[in-house]
């Protein structure tokens, strides 16, 4: 039984292919990285999911419910939240005012309360500039700001695009521990798109590898650190080297 | 005295009419980054709605026959109305157009507007007198002042407190607000594309009726072209206050205003036909010296 299905799409902007022939299956409560170098296509897959970018091939299906050609005020909807690479906070809203732009969708206002409640108990600092503008956070508050959020649409599954861009490691750490946390309190479903599979093993899961807008390996995380495969899609053919940056 | 108090009347109300009409275009640019330039039109559009369609010279009053308490609503729905029937006939369709084919869509858009009006009414300017009786001076501070230049700059801060309330206060404003920033990941996060939008024209549809209602009380006519120049000089404001940005529209609408008034009245005689190339000599060094507006941050990033 999948959760989310994607069946062979591809991804394009004008002739430029950014996904090709692109099959993948996530089952409730799993987590899945996506990695791979620069330029492979995991943001655009995870567009494509969410419905901000437009698929030319294929469908994806979330529980039975085709999120093809749906706008992605539909998708939120259907219980998907994202967290974008760059994590796109609105900077000139407050930080509480950002977490109430995705509770629109929602009908059960004292939950809203108590998930702010929640976050804001999790993410002290959060609750103490609540009225500050959000654009004043470090990236490392605006991360959580922008994980805390997602989950304010009560979704189902969260994508996360390269949370640890731009931290320090020590933060990265703090992040993943958020998002393992919530998954676990909440059966949460996590898509992760994650360069390090360093870090990707050391956190768990399920890893897919993309090269060239196509999956190109996939396995446990953990086994995959090593793995040929995974040298040859950043290194090309030769894999005398291996990623150790996290 | 007298005379200053007179000048800082004419300026706050001309100030006034020019940040409404700048606030309308704003709210939209805003959420679509769409220069709406048939919004002239709608003002046009709303003040002719007070008469009875018919090209004879003499008006005759139709909706502006009734009661102000009915005919107030009345003219901003309208005005709400055709700002939101020309997204949905228009602008909808053209979302994830260039923006400059959207901008091109908004002058033709205004210009079948215009041309319908002409064909209706006919090209002369009308004599239309609405309210007649707030032409009636008071005094204060030693200067005589129309009641309706009270009435301008009173219904102004009530429009823009007003709108700022909706803005903060409200869902709807709170998604405004948010699209503004970034339209794609408000939609991410669930907020409607459509309902934001549609928000967006109905309000600055409204504010445009407000502009029509004051300017044909306080000109006496109702002219084709009455939208197009106040239209030109809202874009300036809106422009010089950093386009997108709705406390910059208002603070710059209200700048021009009193620039022009104040110029109006010290420019030496000779000169005061000239006001307007002054005026705008003046808006061109101010957008030479900050490119991204007048009431921008310098730190923000830049909108377009
Ligand atoms: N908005 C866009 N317009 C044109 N090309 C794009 C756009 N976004 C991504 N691409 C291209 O699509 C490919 C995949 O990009 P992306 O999905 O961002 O990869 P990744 O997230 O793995 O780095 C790249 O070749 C990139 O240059
Ligand atoms: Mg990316």
């Amino acid at each position: 039984m999948s959760k989310l299905g994607v069946f062979d799409i591809a991804v394009r902007y004008g002739k430029v292919p950014a996904v090709n022939d692109l099959t993948l299956h996530v089952d409730e409560g799993e987590r899945v990285f996506v990695s791979g170098p620069n330029g492979a296509g995991k943001s655009s897959l995870l567009k494509a999911i969410s419905g901000a970018a437009a698929t030319s091939h294929g469908r994806i299906e979330l529980d039975g419910d085709l999120l093809t050609g749906r706008p992605p005020e539909a998708i939120a909807r259907l219980g998907i939240s994202m967290v974008p690479e760059g994590r796109d906070i609105f900077g000139s809203l407050t930080v509480e005012e950002n977490l109430r732009v995705g509770t629109g969708l929602r009908r059960d206002a004292e939950a809203v309360e108590e998930d702010i409640a929640e976050i804001y108990a999790n993410f002290p600092i959060l609750g103490e500039r609540r009225a500050a503008a959000a654009g004043a956070l470090s990236g490392g508050q605006q991360q959580m700001l922008a994980i805390g959020r997602a989950l304010m649409t009560n979704p189902k599954l969260i994508m996360v695009d390269e949370p640890s861009l731009g931290l320090a490691p020590k933060i990265v750490d703090q992040v993943y521990d958020t998002l393992c946390t919530l998954q676990e309190d909440r059966g949460l479903t996590l898509l992760i798109v994650e360069q390090s599979s360093l870090r990707a093993a050391r956190v768990g899961g399920r890893m897919v590898l993309m090269r060239g807008g196509r999956i190109v390996g996939e396995g446990n995380a953990a086994d995959m650190v090593d793995r040929d495969a995974l040298a040859a899609a950043y290194f090309g053919q030769s894999p005398e080297k291996t990623e150790t940056a996290t | 005295m007298s005379n200053l108090a007179q000048l800082f009347f004419d300026a706050a109300s001309l100030g006034g009419l020019y940040a409404m009409a700048a606030l309308g275009i704003a709210l939209i640019f805003g959420v679509m980054k769409l220069v709406n330039f048939a919004h002239g039109e709608y003002i046009a559009f709303c003040v002719f709605a007070l008469i009875v369609p018919s090209t004879d010279a003499v008006a005759v009053m139709f909706l502006g026959k009734a009661p102000a308490l009915i005919l107030i609503p009345v003219i901003l729905g309208l005005g709400a109305a055709i700002a939101v029937a020309s997204e949905y006939v228009v602008f909808r369709h053209l979302r994830k157009a260039d923006p400059v084919a959207m901008m091109i869509a908004s002058f033709a858009l205004g210009f079948v507007i215009r041309n319908a009006l002409l064909a209706t009414y006919g090209g002369r300017p009308k004599a239309v007198s609405l309210w007649p009786g707030l032409n009636t001076p008071v005094d204060i501070a030693g200067a005589s002042v129309p009641l309706l230049q009270l009435i301008v700059i009173l219904s102004t801060l009530l429009v823009v407190t007003g709108l700022a309330l909706l803005l903060k206060k409200s869902r709807i404003g709170l998604e405004m607000r948010a699209a503004a920033e970034n339209f794609t990941m408000a939609r991410l996060l669930g907020v409607r594309a459509n309902r934001v939008i549609t928000g967006a024209f109905a309000l600055s549809g409204a504010l445009a009726a407000a502009v029509a209602l004051i300017m044909v009380t306080q000109t006496g006519v109702a002219d084709v072209r009455m939208g197009g120049q106040i239209m030109l000089v809202a874009f300036i404001a809106t422009v010089l206050g950093g386009l997108g940005s709705l406390p910059g529209a208002v603070a710059a609408g209200f700048l021009v205003g009193i620039v022009s008034v104040v110029l109006q009245a010290w420019l030496p005689l000779e000169a005061r036909p000239f006001r307007d190339a002054f005026l705008y000599t003046l808006v061109i060094v101010c957008l030479l010296v900050r490119p991204q507006g007048l009431f921008v941050p310098a730190s923000a990033k830049p909108r377009v």
